[in-house]
């Protein structure tokens, strides 16, 4: 009975949207502030390579989050 | 006339139902970005109000489900009296459930509530245990913590591989501002998916009054700020007693945790609000924080927490069904007209006011604060 009256395609939805987003966007604030932390030290110590890239990665990690902020309260607003 | 007066009977319930809800909750949106120090409490719980009043103007999908999905009432007097009584069971139940520090959920209460009001009213045929209740409401209320459970695990996993070796000092501070992001989510998702209960069930009771049409449904306006604006009063109020209590009861987390868990229930509760399910976002919020507290640490989750959200299951529905169906039957007793509201909203007032008076008398009820479920 649950098979028919339970709408899978939703719950999968859920599931597959939660997990990518939850997991998907922590992730990337992390990578953000390990980018940050980085880039900093390096820059400290004068390597401006290794500096540039972890500030890159920073850059895409923050974009990341908020992208994904801003396109799922875009989506629910479409509602 | 009377039919006026039940309807306005019903909106003012509903929204100090929506009140309390946000009141009772404000600590499962809140209580992590205080434990954290990401937030300063009197901060965090305006901006917890705030975030849950603009929640409620981003989506109707639940509101919808509500209204259409799980119960389905007579354009009539009797259908405004099954809405007013089902209320009332979910009033009761919590009510009941605060006095005797047993575990509930706010959601449950109501959707049990109107279930057995209706059940009572109008008959099985007019509840849909199947697509609605089954497959909207069981189902996705028991996926939701767990999955609740498994993202925050996972993300504070894939957090401490990542920030590796990094000194503790600028992760925290990163950490702290990230939940100004995700404490601000979660207060979003309460607000989506909580205040829009509550529109559903008002909503209801303008198809019985024959104020909106079955057939061209819509959420009005008006019942869309007062939603909005009860949670977020209710949020704030509730926060004043979450400040008072800090310390004492609130478990500490580090600030990557309290990241993970804010992070996890606010993607599953907005997710889930988008396709209209109605879950119980205290249960949700707990299987998050349960998840990323078990993901480093399997000795300092609080599993009772889990023990009460299976209680909570057990208990919730069937009672607030139970409330609601008797309540119904004693609305009846004084006929069709507005009587029956009064008197029985009188019994609520008096008997809630008798359990406030000796609840403090007694001293705070057990878990009036609910503890996030993880220990330092």
């Amino acid at each position: 009975m649950i098979a028919t009256v339970v709408d899978w395609d939703a719950i999968l939805q859920v599931i597959w949207v939660s997990l990518l987003s939850g997991v998907g966007v922590t992730a990337a604030w992390a990578f953000a502030l390990l980018g940050w932390t980085r880039a900093l030290e390096y820059g400290r110590d004068r390597r401006t390579g290794e500096a540039v890239i972890y500030g890159a990665v920073g850059v895409v990690g923050l974009g990341v989050v908020l992208g994904a902020v801003v396109f799922g309260i875009l989506v629910l607003i479409g509602d | 006339m009377g039919s006026e007066i039940i309807v306005v009977i019903v909106v003012a319930t509903a929204l100090v139902f929506d009140f309390t809800n946000g009141f009772h909750d404000t600590a499962n949106v809140v209580a992590t970005s205080i434990s954290t120090r990401a937030m300063p409490p009197k901060v965090a719980v305006a901006y917890a109000a705030v975030l849950n009043f603009v929640g409620a103007f981003i989506s109707l999908e639940v509101a919808a489900t509500v209204a259409n999905d799980v119960v389905s009432v007579q354009a009539n007097s009797v259908g405004l009296l099954a809405v007013f009584a089902g209320l009332v069971g979910a009033i009761a139940w919590n009510l009941i459930t605060w006095y005797f520090g047993l575990p509930s959920s706010s959601s449950h209460a109501l959707i049990g509530g109107m279930v057995g009001a209706v059940l009572v009213a109008e008959g099985a045929d007019n509840v849909f245990f199947a697509d609605g209740i089954l497959g909207k409401v069981v189902v996705p209320g028991i996926v939701a913590p767990i999955l609740a459970f498994v993202v925050g695990g996972l993300a504070i996993v894939f957090i401490y591989g990542i920030i590796g070796r990094l000194r503790p000092g600028p992760v925290t501070g990163g950490f702290r501002l990230g939940q100004v992001i995700s404490g601000g989510l979660l207060a979003l998702a309460h607000g989506t998916n909580d205040a829009q209960k509550t529109m559903g069930v008002i909503t209801l009771a303008l198809v019985a009054h024959g104020t909106v049409s079955e057939a061209n449904f819509h959420v009005p306006d008006w019942v869309v700020i007062t939603s909005a604006t009860a949670i977020s009063l209710g949020t704030y109020v509730g926060g004043w007693r979450i400040i008072r209590t800090m310390g004492s009861r609130i478990h500490k987390m580090d600030a990557a945790q309290g990241f993970a868990a804010q992070g996890a229930g606010a993607t599953v509760i907005m997710a889930a609000s988008h396709v209209g399910y109605p879950l119980s976002t205290t249960q949700t919020i707990s299987g998050a924080v349960i998840g990323s507290g078990a993901a480093k640490r399997v000795s300092a989750v609080r599993w009772g927490v889990a023990g009460n959200i299976v209680l909570a299951w057990v208990l919730t529905l069937p009672a607030a069904a139970a409330i609601g169906g008797v309540t119904f039957l004693v609305t009846r007793v004084f006929g069709t007209g507005a009587l029956g509201p009064i008197v029985v909203s009188t019994a609520i007032v008096v008997g809630g006011s008798v359990l406030f008076a000796r609840r403090s008398r007694e001293g705070a009820a057990p878990g009036v604060v609910p503890a996030p479920g993880v220990s330092s």
